[in-house]
């Protein structure tokens, strides 16, 4: 591992003089602990290999919850300056904003009461899981383009709140659907209202703690109080799209002389033909996103509507969605830069014109989900993070074993069992997934936002707990 | 021969033969142990493709099996294919069946494919 700086007391600097490819500083931030869990992976070889970008800014930045990944870390956070620093389909990922959306219940766990877990049974046979087709929404060829253009807006009887409580009000600019290929097409035309597979999941949870009343109360939260977290993404359509513009992209290298370290982080200026219309694809499959996960919120609305009645639901508000794994056009210190986000999280603060008139006095919402069977948090983004990381935070605990080695630890009954005996209520298709995503698989989530919180990146306002958690 | 690597987030495989067509018959016999297999009548489809490289031909190969997956619902069992350098084509043998969500997309992270001391061996980083 290269040499590192310590900055503070959870920053930590890579100079760029530490590789002769290196065209910025490599940023960590991290406690010691953390430090010491990545020093065994490939995550700082993968972030100094991001700091080689053409066009790279500042710094190739990466949250505490990083770990090693293929090409960007997870975790990372890189801005390449426009119109011509590039933009890399791997630094946003296969599953095109994947990301988080919380709903609270108009009701407290108490109040909840035996309902709990007709209520996640309920909301298990509403939401359509796994990789196949069955359950999804099918939309026409002509509906699909206004999705992939409109995002959630595309929906009929959408409430203009949950549009309002949307990063980007869920729909990037310049998306275009005639980038997005047939194959990719085919792949989702079925599958939107579906959570897919792996750590993708639906969580009833209850506010276990609340660290910042003024805020929380401006978010909608108080103590006891019953939210409903969805984290999902873009489907097959998001992850054909990465594939065919990595592979779109890798061809291209040449011609632009782009000499890389990682073949995965194909990429290409970002005012190329090719950089042009991977934004228009990217930013329609992220529309396509944030159209799922507003068919899963309907769905988990018309489950409380089933076990809790009309009122229930109709007063079960949209929080706020953010995106996770996204490319976007940003100005930071004045400059036009693409900052890509892959496991990381959009955190602006107070006063900033791109989050809700609601939340404009207090910063953006974020929502850091732990492992499953441990507590989530809700952030709000600070000053820092558009002095230090173009404006971005963490985005969950970050995994710290593989799939093999979790399920040689657990097996996925006993570990239902221990869930089951805390009170938790499991729907997972199947026992070898829920063994990969134990608990022990993933970093401590209290630690990775303490150290954000420490770094003046966000500042935690709501801790949430499981009561029950349907898997993909 | 097959196997499965240790990698914290995602899946690696690496695969080894005598021959470049034997290493993708091996791609198709893991890709199958993670997504599962079908039922019913064989369903067979031609399949042509190139690649500018041979380990991008190894991409494309997994990248094709995991679309009839995941799009038509079509699990591999086998396939004939002759490789041509940096290009294939033959037939590939299907069954219908829902597929075992694990595998999301195929990576250039470490991909190799080539012959060495005589052996033919693959790599590749499935994003999962």
């Amino acid at each position: 591992m290269s040499e590192l700086v310590r900055i503070d007391e959870t920053t930590w600097e890579i100079p760029a003089s530490a590789r002769p490819d290196m065209r910025v500083p490599a940023r960590i931030f991290a406690d010691d602990e953390i430090l010491d869990e990545i020093a065994g992976d490939l995550s700082l070889d993968q972030l100094e290999n991001v700091a080689t970008l053409p066009g790279v800014v500042g710094a190739a930045i990466a949250m505490p919850d990083i770990h090693q990944g293929y090409g960007f870390p997870v975790g990372g956070v890189a801005a390449t300056e426009l119109p011509d620093g590039v933009v890399s389909p791997g630094g946003v990922g296969y599953d095109i904003n994947c990301g988080v959306r919380l709903l609270a219940l108009p009701l407290t766990e108490r109040e909840l009461g035996a309902r709990r877990e007709p209520l996640v049974h309920e909301i298990s046979r509403a939401v359509p899981a796994g990789a196949g087709k069955h359950g999804g929404i099918h939309l026409a060829s002509a509906d699909l383009d206004d999705v992939l253009r409109n995002g959630p807006r595309a929906l009929p009887g959408v409430r203009a709140e949950d549009v309002e409580r949307t990063e980007s009000q869920g729909r990037l600019e310049g998306a275009d659907p005639a980038a997005v290929s047939e194959r990719a097409r085919m792949r989702g035309s079925n599958q939107l209202g579906t959570m897919g597979s792996g750590n993708h999941f639906v969580e009833l949870q209850e506010v276990d703690e609340i660290l910042d009343p003024e805020t929380a109360e401006v978010f909608g939260l108080g103590k006891g109080q019953v939210t409903a977290l969805i984290h999902s993404g873009s489907r097959g359509l998001g992850h054909q799209v990465c594939t065919d513009y990595v592979k779109l992209m890798d061809s291209r290298l040449s011609a632009y002389r782009i000499h890389l370290p990682d073949r995965q982080l194909a990429c290409a200026p970002a005012s190329s033909a090719e950089g042009r219309a991977y934004f228009g694809a990217m930013a329609a499959a992220a529309n396509f996103a944030w159209a799922n996960r507003q068919s899963i919120a309907d769905a988990v609305r018309r489950a409380v509507r089933s076990v809790l009645g009309e009122d229930a639901a109709s007063g079960t508000l949209q929080v706020y969605d953010v995106a996770h794994n996204v490319a976007k056009v940003e100005v930071h210190d004045g400059i036009r830069v693409c900052v890509h986000r892959k496991g990381a999280t959009r955190a602006f603060p107070a006063g900033s014109e791109d989050i809700p008139v609601a939340y404009r006095g207090v910063g953006q919402p974020v929502f850091i989900p732990g492992s499953m069977g441990t507590a989530s948090f809700v952030l709000a983004g600070e000053r820092g993070s558009l002095e230090r990381s173009f404006g971005t935070t963490c985005h969950g605990a970050g995994r710290r074993m593989s799939r093999t080695a979790a399920r040689k630890r657990v097996h996925g009954s006993e570990l239902r069992r221990e869930l089951e005996a805390r009170g938790i209520v499991v729907r997972c298709p199947s026992p070898k997934g829920l063994a990969e995503e134990a608990p022990f698989a993933y970093k401590d989530v209290d630690r990775v936002v303490r150290v954000v919180e420490q770094a003046g990146l966000a500042r935690r306002v709501a801790r949430l707990v499981p009561l029950g958690v349907v898997k993909g | 021969m097959y196997r499965f690597v240790e990698h914290t987030a995602e899946l690696e495989v690496e695969l080894e033969a005598d021959s470049a067509e034997g290493v993708l018959a091996e791609a198709l016999r893991a890709f199958a142990e993670l997504a599962g297999s079908g039922e019913g009548e064989l369903v067979e489809r031609p399949v042509e493709l190139s690649a500018p490289d041979p380990p991008a031909l190894l991409a494309a190969w997994l990248d094709e099996l995991l679309f009839l997956a995941d799009a038509e619902q079509l699990l591999p069992e086998s396939a004939d294919l002759e490789v041509d350098g940096t290009s294939l084509r033959g037939v590939l043998r299907t069954r219908r069946g829902e597929p075992r969500p694990l595998v999301k997309a195929v990576t250039l992270h470490r991909l190799r494919f080539r012959p060495e001391n005589g052996v033919w061996r693959g790599r590749v980083v499935l994003d999962v």
